[in-house]
């Protein structure tokens, strides 16, 4: 259940799921917000604990005036095989650009073919995937109950499609260098 | 419960995102996943073991949203549920709406900071802000 560390990274992986199991796997996004004063205050009373009577007050006066902060979670589930695959932000900046993407894995849950520009690629990709593909999903129906041969099925089926999504997250990496620029 | 519209969950969405705005605690939950219910799909055959991965039409998506509240809350009718269901051809158009929902909903994520030149100007603090994720 791993969070990872871009979300080029998590929309590549999550793509490959939805390439191998596009019926049963579903991506959910939680936007959580805590209070920022709640959070200090279970810090400071476990601390007071700890210390034990040593002038409450002096640190409790201090949290104040934060305002609650949010953070969002990406999930992508599959509950055949157990996968799950996980990115954190709590950055602004990401949340239409983490949508969209949402919608580019929503075209893949929908079976369409990809987006213009790369219909060339895709054109002779299932014809490349097929023979990989038929032998990974023969791996995948003999070992349906077991997580890690399912993965690794997985990852044989989607070497065909590695080239698209790493398309798609040399887009996004430009965003990433503007980023670091600052 | 029936789906709504596209245009009636974004509306319902809207509010959502609006309830949670005055509240400092609290969670927002979308979901999307293929419909599948009710939806053709030809026989598992030799030749096709998995029909699902090469499906003859496209098929609709599902988007869900609640507020993530259970148990008590749930009984005291405080659990709001959405869900809508997207047809393939409509896809982009609901994503890039969605996204301007979402960006304006989600407003206690951390702004984008604007304060650079003092920041460089400190300089070592902001270097180890860049070096982070």
């Amino acid at each position: 259940m791993p969070y990872y560390d871009t979300s080029q990274e998590w929309l590549r992986q999550s793509a490959l799921l939805l390439e191998a199991r596009p019926s049963t796997t579903r991506i959910t996004t939680k936007y959580h917000i805590t209070a920022s004063s709640a959070r200090r205050r279970a810090r400071d009373l476990k601390r007071l604990k700890a210390q034990q009577e040593s002038e409450p007050t002096t640190t409790t006066t201090s949290t104040t005036t934060k305002p609650p902060r949010g953070f969002l979670t990406l999930k992508t589930f599959d509950p055949h095989s157990g996968t799950t695959l996980k990115y954190k932000t709590t950055k602004a900046a990401e949340v239409s650009r983490l949508i969209l993407s949402l919608g580019q894995l929503g075209r893949r849950m929908a079976a369409l073919p990809e987006p213009e520009g790369r219909d060339a690629v895709m054109a002779d990709a299932p014809v490349a995937t097929e023979g990989g593909g038929e032998a990974a999903v023969v791996v995948e129906e003999k070992e349906k109950k077991s997580e890690p041969a399912t993965t690794a099925g997985k990852g044989g089926q989607g070497q065909g499609q590695g080239q698209q999504s790493g398309g798609g997250g040399g887009g996004v990496g430009k965003g990433k260098k503007k980023k670091g620029k600052k | 419960m029936a789906h709504s519209s596209n245009d009636e969950f974004f509306a319902k969405l809207v509010e959502l995102f609006d309830y949670r705005k005055g509240k400092d605690h609290g969670s927002i939950v979308l979901t999307q996943k293929r419909l599948t219910y009710d939806q053709p799909l030809p026989e598992a055959t030799s030749d096709t073991i998995l029909p699902d991965l090469h499906p003859p039409q496209p098929m609709p998506i599902l988007i869900r949203a609640t507020n993530a509240k259970g148990k008590e809350k749930r009984r005291a009718k405080e659990k709001v549920k959405l869900s809508t269901v997207v047809d393939a051809d409509n896809l982009p158009a609901f994503f890039e709406r969605y996204a301007e929902v979402c960006k304006v909903g989600m407003n206690t994520l951390k702004p984008r900071d604007r304060r650079r030149k003092g920041k460089a100007k400190k300089k070592k603090g902001g270097a180890a802000a860049v070096g982070g994720p």
